[in-house]
């Protein structure tokens, strides 16, 4: 009883994998979409960034304890960002579908072509919810004053970049199949400049954790040693991070190996994350 | 009088509400866990989950080692992050008294409660399993219909205790006096009192939450 009872730092034990893959499939989805509006990709993009928002969806209904209650979920926009998260994805999925339903074979009689008032209202407001389901996920682990490695305005920041990042991940690994209409140089441009930016956001996020409260400090020891630290640098900094850079740069036709390793980094991040959230320890003054 | 057998008995006549709140007296704590103890039989909480516990810590090196003890609960805040962040409502703070409570035929189970609570005092209902073995005790089957599995539960200073007219169970048998319970916006009360003599700490109070619990060292 003792051991349960001390005071030591403890992280929280509540998310795990599942939100991990809730939080990163919601925001890789979102991200898609947002390529796929505004740099006029496939259908297919469209399609595959509602199922993944969909499956996220589905992933988080999984983790429930009342999956039948799920609806209640909608009721608190106004306080929690999980709430909001549930209108946000909702609007995405409907206005999503309609977006991309013209531009189907078997919906092409759909009256709201893109390029007509309706079809350019729809996919701006599309748009916008997918910038939105985007953005979340990181706000409802920034909504946890409990947690300081998550309590920070970096992680909304961070969690964006890493979707975008990811979405970029999905057109290289499907660059053979058409879902990049543009040279594939461009497409690795881009995905050089994001693993960058990623890498650095990252950098600043665990600089500004290790100069931080006992807690935050935590955090980072967590994410450097054992066996989260273990995942940490090899899943996300090496797969997730350095291969991939390598690959775009180096070796441009390994493009969808590189895609993959993106995605795995994408996940283990998000897993890392939620593992190392430290809550404040219990003091006696 | 306000101690723990008549907590409601204050004189607070005023416009003001009543405001639940608890003072712990960590000089007289010894960390016998009574409180656990009277917590779990009162609520018939399953295993692993504990409303009330003892916290405790070494401190110093020998021979001037000690050990420390600090009883933690639901704090119920004036300003509480897990009514906040619950996305269905089913965290609550009840308007007549500002305790913090759950209806759990709301509660879908998504967990940002027990994350969000600085205080680590809220736990999701496991499936109903006893203390001794698969079967449950009577006790146990009695205690059990009380609560929902795979829904947020925590301390409710003993409500239904309170809506009678009595204190918490923890309050009552802590042999030392060590938890004093009684109406914060009642200037008479022994907490107010003791409150108005003793300095004291409110837990993470830098976040905001405005605790209903104060620590007197």
């Amino acid at each position: 009883m003792t051991a349960d009872f001390s005071m030591q730092p403890r992280s929280q034990q509540e998310w795990s994998w599942l939100v991990a893959m809730d939080l990163f499939l919601g925001g890789l989805g979102g991200a898609l979409f947002l390529f796929f509006v505004f740099l006029k990709l496939p259908a297919a993009v469209g399609l595959l960034s509602l199922g993944l928002v969909t499956a996220g969806g589905l992933v988080l209904l999984a983790e429930l304890g009342h999956p039948a209650r799920a609806w209640r979920a909608i009721c608190r926009p106004f306080s929690s960002w999980i709430s909001r998260g549930v209108i946000f994805v909702l609007l995405f999925l409907v206005t999503g579908s309609l977006t991309v339903g013209p531009l189907l074979a078997s919906f092409s009689w759909l009256p709201w072509a893109p390029d007509t008032l309706g079809g350019k209202t729809l996919g701006m407001i599309a748009g916008v919810s997918a910038l939105l389901v985007t953005l979340y996920p990181g706000f409802v682990l920034a909504a946890s004053p409990s947690i300081p490695s998550w309590n920070t305005p970096l992680l909304p920041v961070l969690f964006f970049s890493n979707s975008v990042m990811g979405a970029t991940g999905i057109l290289l690994l499907f660059s053979s199949i058409g879902f990049w209409s543009q040279s594939i140089a461009e497409l690795n441009a881009l995905a050089t400049l994001l693993l960058i930016a990623n890498f650095v956001l990252l950098l600043v996020y665990l600089l500004v954790l290790g100069n931080s409260g006992i807690s935050a400090k935590e955090s980072v020891r967590r994410l450097r040693e054992g066996s989260l630290g273990w995942v940490f640098r090899w899943g996300v900094v090496l797969v997730g991070t350095i291969v991939p850079l390598l690959l775009v740069v180096l070796l441009p036709s390994a493009a969808a190996l590189a895609g993959a390793c993106v995605l795995a980094g994408g996940v283990l991040f998000r897993y890392c994350v939620l593992e190392a959230g430290v809550y404040v320890p219990f003091a006696l003054t | 009088m306000d101690g723990p057998e008549n907590p409601g008995a204050g004189k607070n006549q005023g416009s003001l509400r009543p405001r639940w709140g608890m003072a712990i007296d960590l000089k007289r704590c010894v960390g016998c866990q009574s409180c656990t103890l009277a917590c779990k039989l009162e609520n018939g909480t399953p295993p692993g989950t504990f409303w009330m516990r003892v916290l405790e810590k070494e401190e110093g090196v020998f021979p001037l080692a000690r050990k420390v003890f600090l009883p933690v609960r639901c704090n119920h805040c004036n300003n509480p992050p897990c009514v906040t962040v619950c996305p269905t409502g089913a965290s609550y703070t009840r308007e007549q008294d500002n305790l913090v409570l759950i209806n759990q035929d709301k509660c879908i189970g998504c967990r940002a409660c027990v994350v969000a609570c600085p205080y680590q005092v809220r736990f999701l209902a496991g499936d109903s399993k006893g203390y001794y073995g698969e079967e449950l005790t009577p006790y146990e089957r009695t205690a059990y219909q009380n609560w929902q599995p795979r829904t947020a539960q925590k301390c409710t200073f003993c409500v239904h205790r309170l809506d009678q007219g009595l204190g918490p169970a923890c309050v009552q048998t802590c042999p030392t006096r060590a938890l004093i319970f009684g109406d914060l916006n009642d200037p008479e009360s022994e907490i107010s009192q003791v409150m108005r003599e003793r300095f004291r700490w409110q837990p993470r109070a830098e976040l905001g939450t405005d605790p209903s619990l104060y620590y007197l060292p």
